[in-house]
């Protein structure tokens, strides 16, 4: 997790303001167009424009050992994997070769290890986990995690985080306004303000 | 926005009174007062014009593709080295170590607009505390006292909610709006510092919290710090200052325009600025002065680039200082989470803050203070709480991953301190000497490592913050570890004002020494620091000049 460690420090030195990341160094020159892609590609409910069939199984396996089905929907069904594709066509068209030799060795990896089985996905989940655990601290797998918390948090219109699916598992509730309280330990203050009748004294 | 207003456009052949370079917090000011004191002006902005109804909640976009940062369609890449020994590179898996935001309104679009105004000592520390060995430890030409009254005018003319707290400066008129709603985090934070015995205020930001000036209200939308605001809540100068500028009819913003080189004549004056326009096309706009406002990081680049025989190590830069001094504010960052639900994603970052240890004090065994104050930081978004906000140690990825996804994206907020820089000769900017923009214009290299006293304070503030999550009742506390900077966004002192010119830059009245007809007034006029919020004094820096420099034109000291 060298590399993830290392972004996640650049990304808190930043200080006071913010973090604007080329994170794991990917360009995203595209994103908008490649935002209006996945709408369309929604309403037209079409295959991959990307990905193959094959490359879709395997890499919805992938994402789901990072964010796993349980009683709540896993990656894959969040529409990650819809993400990637639209991703590797735009903005992260230049990562898609790395990717796919990535992905390509993990496989042979896969085999390697047990032996009899084609591919990744055909493993038992623990089996999965295991092989994962393995290629922690490689490119392929900072890209996977990346790509799979981006297509699980984004705004659903690039083709990720289905239906709010995402922000449901945290409870990020997507609105253009609030109203105080906010929270748990500001509802008492605002409740006394409110009957106050009044806000601080600001003078 | 801008193609419904009535704009001049100006004839680049026929001098104007000024250009101005760079629309952020002290150009726009400049725009809008030079202009509505009658001069005709020209801002050359090198990012695009963007407007509210152009900023979205699209964090892929604004965070991970650095949109308010870059230059659509081309790539201006900088270098970054701790030491001067060392050779300077790009960074990889890292914000821009010069980290500002590229279009009309600048780095004020995208900030988080903590508002606090320099205390008494901000500007005369040198004398009251002695010399600091090895460092650039000086006043200001300036004081508190002279630069107050345009600290109000930044709040009652920008835009600024808040209350007075017990430590700050005197003031010679109230806040024009109240506080904004406060948090959770602000809650704890309050009822944690109380505890210990120090004493939390409301955050003064430059959001409004009632409509004022024509402008609405914050909705709390939660998306401030980084994004551009969707409803014109945020006082940048693009919501404040730049449609006042624009209304005059006197004041024209070219966007798009990358300046590349300040023309002088033999007399030392300047002339005309070189610049590509929105077309890659070069352009060269006439003008009686020159205001350089382009922030700590690209003013001193735009006069390295500016050399000449009369200035061979840049224009303006007799005193060999220009782009030393840098100063970018150190930072502790200590995260908690809490047993119940905060909802940090909603409301403005910041509602309450300590400025307790803002004095210096010898007790502590070195020199500094600073500021704290409470906020989700990067919590405040669902990719960067997931990829930051959780505790260290722990799974990142599989169900434990999940299920504590589930758990701390409500129930989390930082605490962070921020701190004096000392300033240091060894810290600065130059041109990299290999590294070129698109455009064929060397790179900006940062040279930049806190001072032992700088990280020595940044963790004090890190211990009290420990103390006051305790106080207030968390879950878990757990603190980042502090760390020499490498991403500066306050990019401070890199031309510093001073009444001698073998130690300065520009005079009190932001005057080159060297070049009388140029005029340097953004983060680089700074002597000293302040304590983290820097933007607030910027504005009134600008406000002061402008009321100077209006004076000199009409009376023909130009």
């Amino acid at each position: 997790m060298a590399q993830h460690k290392d972004s996640r420090r650049n990304f808190l030195k930043s200080g006071g303001s913010v973090i604007g990341a080329s994170w794991l160094a990917i360009n995203m020159p595209l994103i908008v167009s490649a935002g209006q892609a996945a709408a369309e590609k929604k309403e037209s409910a079409a295959a991959f424009d990307n990905l193959t069939i094959e490359e879709s199984v395997e890499l919805s396996a992938l994402v789901n050992q990072i964010i796993p089905p349980d009683e709540t929907p896993g990656a894959s069904e969040i529409g990650v994997v819809y993400f990637i594709d639209v991703a590797l066509g735009g903005f992260m068209s230049d990562s898609a070769p790395m990717l796919r030799q990535g992905l390509e060795e993990f496989q042979q990896q896969t085999k390697s290890a047990h032996p009899g089985t084609e591919r990744f996905s055909e493993l038992s989940f623990d089996q999965q986990t295991e092989m994962l655990k393995s290629i922690e601290d490689t490119p392929l797998f900072g890209m996977l995690h990346f790509m799979t918390l981006c297509g699980m948090f984004c705004l659903p219109s690039y083709g990720g985080n289905l239906e709010d699916a995402g922000w449901n598992l945290i409870g990020f509730d997507h609105r253009h306004a609030w109203q105080p309280p906010f929270g748990y330990y500001d509802a008492a203050v605002h409740s006394q303000v409110s009957a106050e009748g009044d806000e601080h004294e600001h003078v | 926005m801008s193609t419904s207003k009535p704009q001049p456009k100006f004839n680049t052949r026929e001098e104007v009174d000024f250009v101005i370079i760079g629309s952020g917090a002290a150009g726009g000011v400049l725009a809008r007062e030079l202009s509505t004191n009658g001069f005709s002006v020209v801002v050359l902005e090198q990012g695009q014009y963007r407007t509210a109804a152009d900023f979205k909640h699209d964090e892929l976009k604004v965070i991970f593709n650095d949109e308010l940062l870059n230059h659509p369609g081309w790539n201006d890449p900088q270098t970054f080295r701790r030491f001067e020994t060392e050779t300077a590179v790009q960074l990889q898996n890292s914000p821009p170590p010069a980290f500002y935001a590229r279009g009309v309104g600048g780095s004020s679009v995208h900030f988080t607009a903590n508002y606090w105004r320099f205390h008494q000592s901000d500007f005369m520390e040198r004398s009251l505390l002695g010399p600091m060995e090895g460092t650039g430890f000086a006043d200001w030409p300036i004081s508190y006292e002279e630069l107050e009254p345009y600290y109000s005018r930044v709040e009652w003319e920008c835009g600024v909610s808040g209350q007075p707290g017990p430590f700050e400066a005197p003031r010679s008129k109230p806040y024009p709006l109240p506080p904004m709603p406060v948090k959770s985090s602000g809650v704890l934070f309050e009822k944690g510092a109380r505890a210990i015995g120090l004493h939390p205020q409301p955050a003064p930001l430059a959001i409004l919290s009632k409509p004022f000036n024509g402008r609405p209200a914050c909705v709390n939308c939660g998306f401030c710090m980084g994004f551009g605001c969707e409803v014109n809540a945020k006082s940048s100068t693009l919501a404040s200052m730049i449609p006042l500028a624009e209304a005059t009819g006197r004041c024209e913003i070219r966007p798009l325009s990358t300046v590349f080189r300040i023309q002088t004549n033999e007399a030392g004056r300047v002339t005309e600025v070189v610049y590509l326009d929105s077309t890659g096309k070069e352009q060269a706009q006439k003008t009686k002065a020159l205001i350089l406002s382009a922030n700590g990081a690209e003013t001193p680049r735009l006069l390295f680039l500016s050399e000449s025989s009369r200035s061979p190590d840049g224009l303006a830069n007799s005193s060999g200082i220009v782009g030393k001094y840098l100063m970018g504010n150190g930072h502790s960052v200590t995260q908690a989470s809490f047993e119940h639900q905060l909802n940090e994603y909603k409301g403005v970052q910041v509602t309450r803050i300590v400025h307790d240890f803002y004095e210096n004090d010898p007790a502590r065994g070195f020199y500094g203070g600073g500021g704290m104050d409470a906020r989700p930081f990067l919590d405040s978004t669902p990719i960067l709480h997931a990829m930051t906000g959780l505790p260290p140690g722990k799974p990142t990825w599989g169900p434990e991953f999940k299920q504590m996804l589930r758990h701390y994206f409500t129930r989390k907020m930082s605490i962070l301190g921020s701190t004096t820089s000392v300033p240091l000769a060894s810290n600065n900017i130059t041109l990299d000497p290999s590294l070129k923009d698109d455009k064929g214009r060397p790179a900006i290299r940062m040279t930049y490592m806190d001072h032992a006293d700088d990280l020595a304070m940044a963790t004090f503030l890190q211990d009290r913050a420990v103390e006051i999550l305790g106080a207030a009742g968390a879950a878990e506390i757990w603190r980042e570890p502090v760390e020499g900077g490498i991403v500066q966004a306050h990019l401070l002192g890199t031309c510093r004002m001073g009444n001698d010119p073998a130690t300065s830059v520009v005079d009190k009245y932001h005057r080159a020494h060297d070049v009388p007809n140029l005029f340097i007034c953004d983060g680089s006029s700074f002597v000293s620091s302040g304590r983290g919020q820097p933007t607030m004094t910027i504005q009134a820096l600008a406000f002061r000049a402008a009321e100077h420099i209006s004076r000199f034109a009409r009376i023909g000291e130009i």
